[in-house]
């Protein structure tokens, strides 16, 4: 048996040296999955326009704060081209991915108005302390300072204005004519947004603080409303029916329609319009006239009231937001709950030992050779633990899609080396390889195969790899770093190996 | 039997060869023009929430989310191991958040995963779904002309994988298989897989010196046959175990495009070489 000359073979030796250092990479440094594995949420955020890389950073930095005041662990933001953010958290409970997934949607422009007047915006917000639960309110508190001026301004307002509604505002859309369903318009104007009878009913405060025009539809005519737009950025139709939409902008106006959601509640979908918060009643103790930098909102609820607490998290986040240079928008979601991620991974684990053993078994019925069928599977095996070890070694997001890609590589892995062993033992099998000259030739007509499917297969995954924003990267990134170790390292050996063990039988 | 088979093609006339795969391709065609494979969410925008490990049927979840008004499709998925998995969908604007409430408080116990894709994140893999297949294709077809440097030859193993990628997609539209992200990367590792078998062809049969163009198409099949299978094999054991859909998917488009590959190779890739050499021979 020619076993040491055949385990001091340069190419051999390199394929035993590079299992054992994956191996022991692998060991060292863990292998990191992808979430559709490990479970969490991915999500992918849009910027309302591309950006150049100071701005892109700013808006990392700004959404990354805002979401750490959520208190969960694992958050990684990273940059994609001039556009898009990936947001992955891993390991999340369903509540804390949409929670993440709230807070995105909810930062831009901050406005607190009072009565019509913009009191305070983004700029005045000096601190926000954590939320607390007030068991003597019964209410979730969320404590806030703002600019002295701001202060100031909001004494005087609200001076003996008790129970009067204070607003906060982000991102609402100012300078716009919102045209809406007379249900709303009632609604706007009821008690759940005035709470007094002597303060200025929404519609109004909106008018003052923002010139958002509010219009309830009683089918006026297109040109009517198009006077109405007139100097305004936009017109908003707000679950009103019918061709307006298209009429008008057939005169050119800038028009956008918004209607409720699946299960939203039509004061929900006002707030969400507007981007609007509260209103929140006014407390006694600041209609003294005194200025207060000190504040509080406060979220009625009781303690164990997760939906409370989460609103007061939120209005947190809302008021430390300041503004973002752009608006951003989640685009994408994609949330694997950790036990089915768990799963999955199992699933794979046996399905690739499951196609190991079903290779080992073809090749063997193929060949009746356990000496061919046993290198077989082992330079595939070796050939997914070096994928693995380069993984681990460069921290590769391992995920499903990366792991059929593994299984792919190894699917050509196995197809090479029967067009290795196929030449080896010549067109009839009987056929006994005589001379060296045969031997080097066979090989070099294996090799061309090997090299002229691997080069098609690494260019066609190469666009793969370069195009794709999205989560297929890993299966073209395996599948090229299978194919290269193949072709440079586990082929060469399994060659050797093969030359060895077929030319014993002679 | 199989032998028998492969002894008929190795002799049979080159012309009848071609025909049989190119009927299979223009019927691919016809498929896809009646009926192109619909577009999935990553590319069509949308949202899919999907219940995993409870005993859930779709009638049931239908009628309790039409209750609360939500306008969705729901089915159910039954994978050979026996569980079930439910997947609801519908348009990017309904309350994702309401739907998985109704869900959890009906199945407490439930794995519930949730993807949404918007408009203009669906129209970006879009465009770059398209940009990578013809690259891809196209930077292939290169490559094979510069390893062969011959144009009948090249042009017949470009063709081929042009057909295995068709076939695949009309196999795809005719089981119901959506086109996502997933499985356009498993339609471009086609190229690979198609490319791989069609050179071990062709140079056995161009390169050949010491025997016959029927020895040497038979010596192809047989390595080329052990090939595929193993391949089959280890795709076959991917799809059953794994219950992920990602996994299921390219698992399969790749198991449709080596049953399609295994025509292209082996009968219109050795049809065309026949006709080729023997014309070459008769010069």
């Amino acid at each position: 048996m020619n076993l040491k000359k055949l385990l001091l073979n340069g190419r051999v030796l390199l394929l035993i040296l590079v299992i054992i250092g994956s191996i022991l990479t692998i060991l060292a440094q863990g292998i990191t999955y992808g979430l559709d594995i490990s479970g969490g949420v991915e999500i992918t955020v849009q910027l309302e326009k591309p950006v150049d890389q100071s701005t892109m950073e700013e808006v990392r930095i700004s959404l990354e704060n805002r979401l750490n005041t959520l208190g969960v662990k694992d958050i990684t933001l990273e940059p994609w081209g001039d556009q898009i953010i990936k947001i992955r958290v891993a390991n999340v409970t369903e509540e804390e991915a949409n929670s993440i997934i709230d807070t995105i949607n909810r930062q831009g422009v901050f406005y607190a108005e009072f009565n019509g007047v913009i009191f305070a915006t983004g700029a005045d917000i000096k601190r926000v302390d954590q939320v607390s639960y007030d068991p003597r309110e019964g209410a979730w508190i969320v404590p806030f300072s703002i600019s002295k001026e701001a202060a100031e301004k909001f004494a005087q307002l609200a001076l003996g204005k008790v129970g009067y509604p204070v607003d906060i505002f982000l991102d609402p859309p100012v300078n716009s004519t919102l045209i809406v369903s007379e249900e709303i318009y009632t609604i706007m104007n009821s008690n759940e947004f005035q709470f007094v009878p002597d303060a200025k009913p929404l519609p109004q405060r909106l008018k003052e603080a923002f010139n958002i025009g509010i219009i309830p539809y009683t089918n006026q005519s297109v040109e009517e409303i198009a006077k109405l737009a007139q100097g305004k950025e936009k017109v908003i139709l707000i679950g009103v029916n019918g061709e307006l939409e298209s009429s008008l902008k057939n005169l050119g106006i800038k028009v956008e329609k918004r209607e409720p959601r699946a299960g939203e509640t039509a004061d929900e979908f006002i707030r969400r319009i507007l981007g609007l918060y509260g209103p929140y009643r006014l407390q006694e103790g600041l209609t003294t006239g005194e200025p207060h930098t000190e504040l509080a909102i406060s979220i009625g609820g009781s303690k164990e009231d997760i939906a409370a607490m989460r609103q007061a998290q939120v209005v947190s986040v809302v008021l430390r937001s300041g503004s973002l240079p752009v608006k951003v928008f989640v685009e994408g979601v994609n949330y694997i709950p950790p036990t089915l991620g768990e799963q999955f991974r199992k699933q794979v684990v046996q399905a690739g030992i499951a196609a190991l053993i079903v290779v080992g078994l073809i090749v063997y019925l193929h060949y009746r050779k356990a000496k061919i069928a046993i290198p077989v599977v082992l330079t595939s095996l070796s050939e997914a633990i070096a994928i693995l070890g380069v993984a681990a070694l460069i921290r590769w997001n391992l995920d499903l899609p990366s792991i059929a890609g593994i299984i792919a590589a190894i699917g050509t892995g196995v197809d090479q080396q029967i067009v290795i062993t196929d030449e080896l033992l010549g067109g009839k099998r009987k056929e006994k390889i005589t001379k060296r000259s045969g031997i080097l030739k066979r090989m070099g007509r294996a090799f061309f195969v090997i090299w002229a499917s691997a080069t098609t297969t690494i260019v066609a995954m190469s666009f793969l790899f370069k195009f794709f924003v999205g989560g297929l990267r890993g299966f073209a990134f395996t599948t090229i770093l299978g194919v290269l170790i193949g072709i440079l390292i586990t082929r060469p050996a399994y060659a050797e190996i093969a030359k060895v063990l077929l030319s014993e039988e002679r | 039997m199989l032998e028998n088979v492969l002894k008929k093609l190795a002799t049979a006339d080159p012309k009848k060869m071609i025909t049989y795969p190119l009927i299979v391709f223009l019927a691919a065609l016809l498929v896809l023009a009646v009926h192109f494979p619909t577009l999935g969410t990553d590319l069509k925008g949308g949202v899919v929430i999907t219940i995993y490990g409870v005993d859930a049927n779709a009638k049931d979840i239908e009628s309790l989310l039409k209750a609360e008004n939500f306008k969705v499709t729901v089915r159910e998925i039954k994978s050979i191991t026996g569980d079930t998995r439910v997947e609801i969908r519908a348009s990017t604007d309904v309350n994702v958040q309401r739907i998985i409430e109704l869900l959890k408080s009906k199945y407490p116990n439930a794995a519930i995963s949730q993807t949404q894709f918007g408009p203009s994140l669906s129209r970006t893999a879009q465009e770059q779904s398209l940009k990578a297949i013809s690259l891809a294709f196209l930077g292939m077809a290169v490559v094979v002309f510069l390893f062969f440097r011959v144009p009948v030859p090249s042009l017949t193993v470009i063709f081929s994988a042009l057909s295995d990628m068709t076939i695949a997609l009309a196999l795809m539209s005719i089981s119901g298989l959506e086109l996502t992200q997933a499985t356009i990367a498993a339609l471009l590792m086609l190229i690979g897989y198609s490319v791989d078998s069609n050179i071990l062809l062709t140079t056995k049969l161009l390169r050949r010196k010491e025997e016959s163009v029927e020895e040497a198409y038979l010596s192809a099949v047989s390595t080329g046959f052990t090939m595929s299978t193993t391949t089959l094999g280890a795709l076959a054991s991917l799809w059953i175990i794994s219950q992920a859909e990602v996994i299921d998917m390219i698992a399969a488009v790749l198991i449709f495009g080596l049953l399609a590959d295994f025509m292209n190779t082996w009968i219109l890739n050795a049809g065309v070489l026949k006709w080729y050499i023997q014309r070459g021979e008769k010069k």
